[in-house]
């Protein structure tokens, strides 16, 4: 039994240069390219017209931009190619003021020489806590940070080898509720840190191959990862074992760059350097849609949350998601409905 | 740095010397074509008035010694761009140079060392220029390696010495020691006389002399040049920058391409054929801005690394014989070409990239982002970075050939540009 997903709508040369990166409100959804602009198109409207854009956002473009998981949609963190991060805010969307007001505002920039703190590697991929509260982002040379942003103080720094030679860490993520953060390196290694204590307490292998996305459940009872391997491991967050994979029947399946859950947690999604989108039933380990519109490569897959607000005509209260990479444009997918 | 330049007539004849710079020992190749002679532009009118400023420099301090005031050269340091930080706020000063000039007796010992080496530097430039011979930078070193100390000491004062007077090092009649390598129908005809023959196909093609030295070029039938860089260890060198640009000036019909790993450091050896280097932006004529760039780009390591199940199985990429396979594809084309497109990728051929690679990235988009207005070909070069980054992979031009066999690639890439 596969499900049945349409093209709702596709947003041609969202970017001049080919978009690394989207991060996803309530209401909206914020791109990130190689070009020096962040976007931010409307997800409430079937035409997806365009927000804001924030000019000269990143000089030489923005390879991570970030939301709150299950988060109000406020705050957003993006990360250069210079190595800069920035952190940006707006008003709780929604509560009917002058447009201007709903706007996305330079909130805190962090310089590169202070993003990497110490002196160490280079400042890469980025996630935020679903409180809004906390950034973590990591480094060239394997440390995870974690910055408290209203404090605008850096609270934690995990290491996952001697000190500044751990494997590149290319992603990163925070569980829901809080407690861990989880890193995927170049390596293949996959690690799993408590927030409370403050250490790591799940060293977890299984890909071998570079690890380019990991994502908690939203329950924070799974942690999916994958990367250059071309499967998705699912681990068990209760005991760190190692649970299962997602791969289809291939010899050499594409690299997976994004992994995304659904707001229930029966979904996965995966984008891949074929262009490939998939939509993964978690529970029965299948891979339930596949969509290709080009060949070129995607770099971001991501769900549109699901909002209490009511969606402009013609938007339906199907589960949406929408994908981009070196095409420049923003394909959003709707699931049939009536089925 | 090993450079191989290439002019070739015909596509088939490529296979001929690929091979052999693969796996070659020596910095450069080229190969030729095309029919006519071609006279070689006059390498610098500049010349003479090197040599005029280098006499009126040797008289001040001849006059000096007579009065007996202080002896000074004129001297200003092209300022190294090591020292741009990558705190994101550099580049600002572009124009980094320091002014001054060195003295004897020196305010310090250091300073009447470097009186002394570049005074012996100074007086055999003049040499070189009254007699009309050229003199490498390699062998004033060794004309007193206990006075220069090192090599890198006399290839800088060389250099400061030429920016100071406003001329190119080749004025002084200086030059780096060949590294340049030429294969193909082409010949070589020098200011002396002697041609050389540069279609020794098998071999490893001929050393690149200096533009000055060179009289005529018969083309014969070349009808493009590729440049090649291999196992690049430091910059392309002034001679190999100057005999393309001089090419390009007088034969701009031909096709010139650069094939270069996919790396921050082959993006930079590529940038500095077209636009020059920043040290040395005191030189002239040494950039070749039509410089089309072959590859390796991403989108061949993409071809390869998305292909999904139709081929290539695990087991047929890593077969070991790749250097045995060199030797035996030397002579004849290889009759099947089906897998030219997606070649083989030898697991060494893509490697991730090093954090001193991801900074060296970084600073060359800079460089990109610092050069002003994004022309198609600056924002095609930040995308190649840029994906360079977000893969976190680097690849060597091996990854495109075909057991050591590169032709069926550059078939398709150059029949593309003819």
């Amino acid at each position: 039994m596969s499900k049945q997903y349409l093209t709702a709508h596709t947003v041609d040369e969202a970017h001049p240069a080919e978009i690394f990166s989207l991060a996803p409100t309530p209401t909206s959804i914020l791109s990130a390219s190689g070009s020096s602009a962040l976007r931010v198109h409307s997800t409430t409207d079937p035409s997806f017209p365009l927000q804001q854009t924030i000019p000269a956002a990143h000089k030489l473009g923005c390879h991570h931009v970030c939301t709150a998981r299950g988060g109000l949609g406020t705050v957003a963190a993006s990360v250069g190619f210079g190595g800069e991060i920035k952190v940006w805010t707006r008003n709780r969307a929604g509560n009917n003021d002058t447009a201007g007001e709903d706007e996305w505002r330079l909130d805190w920039e962090l310089a590169p020489s202070s993003s990497k703190a110490d002196g160490g590697g280079d400042v890469w991929a980025v996630a935020l806590s679903a409180d809004e509260g906390y950034l973590a982002c990591t480094t060239s040379d394997g440390r995870i940070h974690v910055w408290d942003i209203a404090a605008r103080e850096r609270i934690q720094t995990y290491e996952t080898g001697a000190r500044g030679g751990g494997s590149f860490a290319m992603a990163v993520d925070l569980s829901r509720d809080g407690r861990l953060t989880a890193s995927g390196h170049e390596s293949g290694a996959v690690y799993v840190f408590n927030n409370d204590a403050g250490r790591m307490v799940y060293s977890l292998s299984g890909l071998a191959k570079p690890v380019r996305a990991v994502a908690f459940s939203p329950g924070c009872k799974r942690l999916a990862a994958a990367g250059n391997a071309g499967i998705i491991a699912l681990y068990d967050m209760e005991h760190g074992e190692h649970v299962g994979n997602l791969t289809t029947p291939s010899t050499r399946p594409a690299w997976i760059t994004s992994l995304d859950w659904n707001d229930t947690g029966e979904y996965l999604l995966s984008g891949s350097l074929d262009g490939k989108v998939k939509v993964w039933d978690v529970a029965r380990g299948v891979c339930v849609a596949t969509h290709s519109e080009t060949e070129s490569a995607l770099w971001s897959v991501r769900w549109l949350p699901k909002t209490e607000r009511a969606l402009g005509p013609g938007m339906g209260k199907s589960e949406m998601f929408c994908a981009a990479g070196a095409s420049r444009s923003l394909t959003f997918y709707r699931e049939a409905t009536g089925s | 740095m090993r450079v191989a330049a290439t002019f070739a007539p015909f596509l088939s004849s490529v296979l001929c010397w690929v091979p052999s710079f693969i796996d070659s020992r020596q910095p450069h190749e080229t190969a030729f074509n095309s029919g006519d002679v071609v006279q070689f532009p006059a390498a610098s009118h500049r010349g003479a008035g090197a040599l005029s400023q280098i006499e009126a420099l040797l008289e001040a301090i001849v006059d000096a010694v007579h009065s007996g005031d202080e002896l000074v050269i004129p001297y200003r340091s092209v300022r190294s761009p090591q020292n741009t930080s990558d705190a994101g706020l550099v580049s600002a000063d572009r124009d980094g140079r320091s002014t001054d000039g060195v003295r004897f007796p020196g305010r310090t010992i250091q300073e009447t060392w470097k009186f002394e080496a570049l005074f012996r530097i100074i007086e055999l430039s003049h040499a070189a220029l009254l007699s009309g011979h050229v003199i490498t930078k390699r062998n004033i070193y060794y004309q007193n390696p206990e006075l220069f100390r090192s090599q890198s000491a006399v290839d800088n004062m060389v250099d400061n010495l030429a920016f100071t007077l406003g001329v190119g090092r080749e004025d002084l009649n200086i030059v780096a020691a060949a590294k340049g390598l030429v294969s193909g129908p082409i010949d070589l005809i020098l200011c002396d006389g002697s041609i050389h023959s540069c279609d020794t196909s098998t071999d490893t093609g001929v050393l690149l002399p200096s533009v000055a030295s060179i009289r005529q070029i018969n083309f014969r039938a070349a009808r493009w040049l590729l440049v090649i860089e291999k196992e690049a260890k430091g910059f392309p060198d002034l001679t190999t920058r100057r005999f393309l640009c001089a090419l390009h000036s007088i034969r701009p019909d031909l096709g010139i391409s650069v094939l270069v790993d996919f790396d921050p450091d082959g993006v930079a050896i590529m940038r500095t054929y077209r636009y020059g280097s920043k040290r040395l932006g005191h030189e002239e004529n040494v950039a070749t801005p039509q410089l089309r760039w072959l590859g390796i780009l991403s989108d061949d390591i993409l071809l390869d690394v998305t292909s999904g199940d139709n081929e290539s199985q695990e087991g047929s990429q890593s077969l070991p014989g790749q250097e045995t396979s060199i030797q035996g594809s030397q002579n004849e084309r290889p009759t099947k070409r089906a897998r030219v497109t997606k070649a083989n990728t030898p697991a060494e051929s893509i490697s991730p990239l090093s954090q001193r690679d991801r900074k060296k990235a970084v600073e060359v988009m800079r460089e990109i982002s610092a050069a002003g207005s994004m022309n198609g070909d600056e924002a095609n070069q930040m995308r190649e970075l840029q994906r360079m980054l977000m893969l976190n992979i680097k690849a060597e031009m091996q990854m495109v050939d075909n057991y050591g066999d590169i032709t069926g690639w550059l078939d398709i890439k150059l029949t593309v540009q003819i």
